[in-house]
């Protein structure tokens, strides 16, 4: 491979490579705004501005492709210099809003005004002012006194969305955004503009103000949105959910990730309808009741029922070591009516992200053994079965049947026994006789596997009662560490719920058959010892990215 | 062992001590007859000069509006941790301000470090300095105690802009 | 006089002292802390009362609600019994001093001293020197090595103190030709007082006096930086007051001994002159005597608010060295002036 000198160091490259995308392969950031690793390359902020030998001028580093013997200067007193300088000019009509603007904390213009100004303006006239707070579009607000005019939300819509909503307009000084004219920032992956943004001009409308970024902290889990499980970060403070960005990974997301997983898939985590604690219902009303009460119930109903009576349906929106629990459980049981409920939406699918199975699980719910035994009732069959009355006993995990199959809800309401798994009180948990509270995706460990097969892991980013954030290992922030029982913000509500392979291990023990585990990892241990697919895995290889299975992927990732 | 050497020896009127106890006792005798420094405090008020850190308060524009934009500099900078800002959004020109704001008084520390980090000249230390609570709840002052009129303030805000 | 009446006399007369003695102890514990204060320049306790007076009844009550602790390792009789004695040999001592001229009352006549005595400036000698029981025993029977320290301490600087004061007495006595308080009075007439007729033995007697009760530049015994409090660290409630009291009033005691030695006494220079009629005489005489004391414990207090304290060696070295000879000299000094003068 070719190589050439950065910074007295040298470094390989691919031809046809530039030198800024060299330098990042190694771990070198040259500063940047308007480049990005994902997007054609525009060259119009000038910070990436380096010295090379024998070249009359600086070169942007984002544009010059890297050469043979090349002989390149980050850090001479001509690059700094002039870097300095493109710092200034930026910043002239930078309204330096920091206190007001969100973006304060993760702005890239911030940083670089910090390690590459001179700290003070020697322009004394007053500011541009453009447009401050337009609406861009239903998720992205904009402000034009902050944008750089990088292009990059330009570029985005173009070339990754594909939807040319955004454009340029009026010349120098004045130059702002704005989309088209009758259009919208309404394509399906608009928020990403605002990850992108080096500055804050465009920001989340979602999250506006709603928390400083240094006081939340980032937990790394997977989107339950749908069946491509893009890599996010679920952002907390005061064990509340507050936004969700995504994270780089080359084999499922890239960089971005779909406004539906960013805007619909946290907020039922702390709404006002959770399951907090174990209920039974008692004269027509669902009522909370202890943990052993519950499950002592729920035993020893269950053991009031035939076999082919009783049914078992478990979730693609769990995790494999919730379904492997309940397959257990059931064949422990000798039932044979296991199944679970299939969420597609054709529409929902695009060739970006985007897939119609709307469930992050599906692939692993039946590679774990969710499917029916021989002679036992697929979930066609469980539903006639529940409607002709010869299935008398529903369990269901983590999912909501009376909503997917509306015309049931009476029928399950007259069910003789219906136990669910619920997080929040939907349709099903609302006629059920006995609901026991399950973590959601971002209160537990556990693993996904997505529709290519990739198994990847899930990390708990909400304390629930029996957890505690240092001691359980979730991310924390600086409220986290210091807070005490008497400080209002560290106060948070803490749902007492648990996971349903817990409540399903629990309950195996009350009803006289052991399926003792005590972690979600020993649990996946089990399941790579007894399934092929996901045999040699383990929650280490599994990692932050995730690791192919031996399941059959359907198809290769769509990359951009 | 090295022998210290006095730099001279007392002499025999030193060494008597008399003449110096005298001193000593006059002296305590003069300060005797002196004004003293002992304020009667709750009958008499000590009201500190402009330098005093005493709480920290949130300044309050004449319309009855507070400075501050919720920017949660002053939180972030706190070395007690006892401040708690939640913003949102306003109509009004600058787009953010804080719904709720809360300083614990228990754990603020008076360094003043908020005062100074303020960009928005918001919150200033006040010449308040009689605070005691019978309840943990009651040391914790929303924005309705904090908010104080920003005449009430002058006298600190001059004193800060003379030394920025 | 049959000997009841000089039962009821004497019993008056002790009701009274002990009285006198309890008030005027508490209160120059608030006057201590007051003067402390204006040497200060601070005000002191002003909040109970008219500008505190009541301080020292606040002060009583509080160490009398106080728990009263005693340590695991103490000797507990002789832990209760160390205050006791100090608290009584601080009140008996005082029963030799007289405060005034004999006075007659229903054709009786009261000499205004408790026990008149003719031995009685042995008795107090013998007395305080007693008092060292009660410190070194406070100290040892606490079981607490730092009040052990303050014990031996106070042992060790009373007993050489002791002795130049003992020696400084000698030629008051040379002079007055007399053990008996009274007649040590009555030989200094006039301006004739001792301390200027014997400067070296008043100022001998003067710092062993201070040495003796344990008062700054002397507190030794109690030096709270290295002893916690010296002998009464193991001590709370009662009977703390009680050694605390007792300090006050050995206090109280020294001046009045200082006064009735040196300082002529009762007697105001040349009233007899004045033909006043017996009552007012004697009025003037007690006040004189009270006068006198209260100006020596002021001096007590002040001098405590301006010095800082000795080292032990120094202690002793001044102890020895300087106190006992000095205290010889004024022997010779008085013997001499007894030779040249005939007096
Ligand atoms: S809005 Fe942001 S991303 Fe778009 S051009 Fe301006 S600075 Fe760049
Ligand atoms: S594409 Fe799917 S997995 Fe990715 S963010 Fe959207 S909903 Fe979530
Ligand atoms: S630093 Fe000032 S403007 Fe920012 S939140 Fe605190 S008081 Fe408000
Ligand atoms: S004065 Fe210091 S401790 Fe108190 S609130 Fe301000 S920064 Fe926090």
């Amino acid at each position: 491979m070719p190589k050439f000198v950065l910074d007295g160091k040298e470094i390989e490259f691919k031809p046809g490579q530039t030198i800024i995308q060299a330098a990042k392969d190694h771990g070198i950031t040259i500063p940047h705004f308007c480049w990005h690793e994902s997007l054609s390359v525009a060259g119009n902020c000038r910070v990436c501005l380096v010295e090379i030998e024998k070249m009359p001028k600086l070169a942007i580093a984002c544009s010059t492709t890297a050469a043979e013997g090349m002989v390149v200067y980050t850090a001479s007193e001509k690059a700094l210099g002039a870097r300095n300088a493109v710092m200034e000019f930026l910043l002239i009509n930078h309204p330096l809003d920091c206190p007001i603007c969100d973006e304060a904390g993760e702005c890239k213009l911030q940083d670089y005004a910090y390690s590459h100004s001179a700290g003070e303006s020697r322009f004394v006239e007053e500011k541009n002012h453009k447009d401050k707070r337009v609406p861009l579009g239903p998720y992205v607000m904009f402000d034009g006194d902050r944008c750089i005019s990088c292009s990059r939300c330009i570029r985005f819509c173009d070339e990754i969305a594909k939807d040319n909503e955004l454009t340029f307009v009026k010349r120098g000084d004045r130059v702002t955004i704005t989309t088209f004219p009758g259009e919208e920032l309404d394509n399906p992956y608009s928020l990403n503009v605002t990850d992108i943004c080096p500055v804050g001009a465009l920001t989340n409308r979602d999250f506006r103000f709603r928390a400083r970024v240094w006081d939340m902290s980032a937990n790394k889990t997977i989107c339950t949105g749908c069946s491509r499980g893009c890599n996010i970060e679920l952002w907390v403070r005061n064990n509340e959910i507050l936004r969700i960005t995504p994270r780089q990974n080359e084999e499922v997301n890239t960089f971005w990730m779909c406004d539906h997983g960013r805007i619909n898939t946290f907020k039922f985590v702390n709404a006002e309808d959770r399951v907090d604690g174990p209920h039974i219902r008692k004269e027509g009303k669902l009522v909370k009741v202890e943990w052993n009460e519950a499950l002592t119930q729920a035993a020893s109903k269950l053991k009031k029922f035939a076999k082919n009576e009783i049914a078992f349906i478990g979730s693609a929106f769990a995790t494999l070591e919730d379904n492997y629990l309940l397959v257990k459980f059931a064949h422990s049981l000798g039932v044979k009516n296991i199944d679970f409920i299939r969420h597609y939406i054709p529409s929902f699918a695009d060739n970006i992200l985007r897939r119609e199975d709307m469930t992050p699980n599906s692939l692993g719910a039946e590679a774990v053994g969710v499917k029916p035994s021989q002679g036992g009732l697929n979930i066609d069959g469980i539903i006639n079965g529940i409607k002709e009355k010869k299935i008398k006993a529903v369990y269901l995990i983590d999912d909501d049947i009376a909503a997917a199959f509306p015309e049931l809800e009476e029928e399950l309401a007259k069910l003789d026994l219906l136990i669910v798994n619920a997080t929040n009180i939907n349709k099903s948990a609302s006629v059920a006789d006995i609901v026991f509270p399950a973590a959601t995706y971002a209160e537990k460990n556990g693993t996904f596997v997505n529709f290519q097969g990739r198994v990847q892991r899930l990390k708990p980013a909400v304390a629930t009662v029996e957890d505690d954030r240092a001691l359980d290992g979730l991310e924390m922030s600086r409220l986290d560490k210091f807070g005490t029982k008497f400080d209002r913000w560290a106060q948070g509500h803490k749902y007492d719920a648990k996971s349903s392979w817990k409540i399903l291990s629990a309950l195996s023990i009350e009803m006289g058959f052991k399926l003792k585990f005590n972690m979600a990892e020993d649990v996946f241990s089990e399941i790579a010892k007894n399934t092929k697919a996901f045999s040699g895995l383990d929650y280490d290889v599994i990692g932050e990215l995730g690791a192919q299975s031996k399941l059959q992927p359907e198809e290769k990732i769509i990359t951009t | 062992m090295a022998v210290k050497k006095r730099e001279k020896d007392l002499t025999l009127l030193e060494k008597m001590y008399i003449p110096e106890i005298v001193k000593g006792l006059s002296l305590t005798m003069k300060n005797m007859f002196k004004p003293k420094f002992t304020m009667k405090y709750p009958e008499e008020k000590f009201i500190p000069p402009a330098s005093y850190r005493g709480r920290p308060v949130l300044v309050m524009e004449e319309n009855g509006e507070e400075r501050c934009v919720a920017c949660g500099l002053c939180s972030r900078v706190c070395p007690a941790l006892a401040i708690e800002v939640q913003a949102a959004e306003t109509e009004r020109e600058k787009e953010r301000y804080p719904v709720k704001f809360e300083i614990n008084m228990l754990r603020c520390i008076f360094c003043g470090f908020c005062e100074e980090v303020c960009p928005e000249e918001a919150i200033v230390m006040s010449k308040d300095y009689e605070l005691a609570f019978s309840h943990r709840e009651d040391a914790i002052y929303g924005k309705d105690k904090l908010l104080t009129p920003v005449i009430q303030l002058k006298d600190r805000i001059e004193f800060l802009r003379s030394y920025k | 006089m049959n000997i009841w009446m000089i039962l009821l006399f004497s019993l008056v007369k002790i009701f009274i002292i002990v009285n006198v003695m309890l008030i005027t102890v508490s209160y120059l514990v608030y006057f201590e802390r007051r003067v402390s204060a204006w040497a200060q320049n601070r005000l002191g306790p002003n909040r109970v009362g008219w500008e505190g007076v009541l301080q020292p009844f606040a002060d009583v009550l509080k160490l009398l609600l106080k728990e009263d602790i005693v340590p695991d390792a103490a000797n507990k009789p002789i832990h209760t019994l160390a205050p006791i004695i100090a608290l009584f040999v601080a009140f008996t001592t005082y029963a030799v001093i007289p405060f005034g001229p004999s006075i007659s009352i229903f054709g009786y006549t009261v000499p205004l001293v408790v026990a008149d005595i003719n031995i009685g400036i042995l008795y107090v000698l013998a007395l305080t020197s007693l008092g060292v029981y009660a410190i070194t025993l406070a100290g040892w029977s606490s079981g607490s090595k730092y009040s052990l320290f303050g014990g031996i301490r106070s042992s060790a600087q009373m007993i050489s103190y002791e002795i130049s004061m003992g020696f400084s007495v000698g030629g008051v006595l040379l002079l007055a030709g007399s053990l008996r308080p009274e007649a040590i009075v009555e030989a200094q007439q006039g301006w004739m007082w001792n301390a200027i007729l014997q400067p070296i033995g008043f100022i001998t007697f003067l710092v062993s006096a201070f040495a003796e009760t344990n008062r700054l530049p002397f507190d030794l015994p109690e030096a709270e930086p290295e002893l916690v409090g010296g002998y009464h660290t193991e001590y709370s409630s009662m009977k703390f007051a009680g050694f605390f009291l007792a300090e006050y009033a050995n206090m109280i005691v020294a001046s009045a001994m200082i006064v009735t030695l040196y300082l002529g006494g009762w007697r105001f220079p040349y009233l007899e002159n004045f033909g006043l009629s017996a009552g007012w005489f004697a009025i003037i005489s007690v006040i004189t005597f009270f006068v006198k004391v209260a100006a020596l414990l002021f001096f007590f207090i002040w001098v405590r608010w301006s010095l800082p304290r000795f080292r032990y060696d120094q202690l002793m070295n001044l102890g020895w060295k300087v106190m006992f000879p000095l205290s010889l000299l004024n022997i010779i000094w008085v013997a001499a002036l007894i030779m040249i003068f005939k007096i």
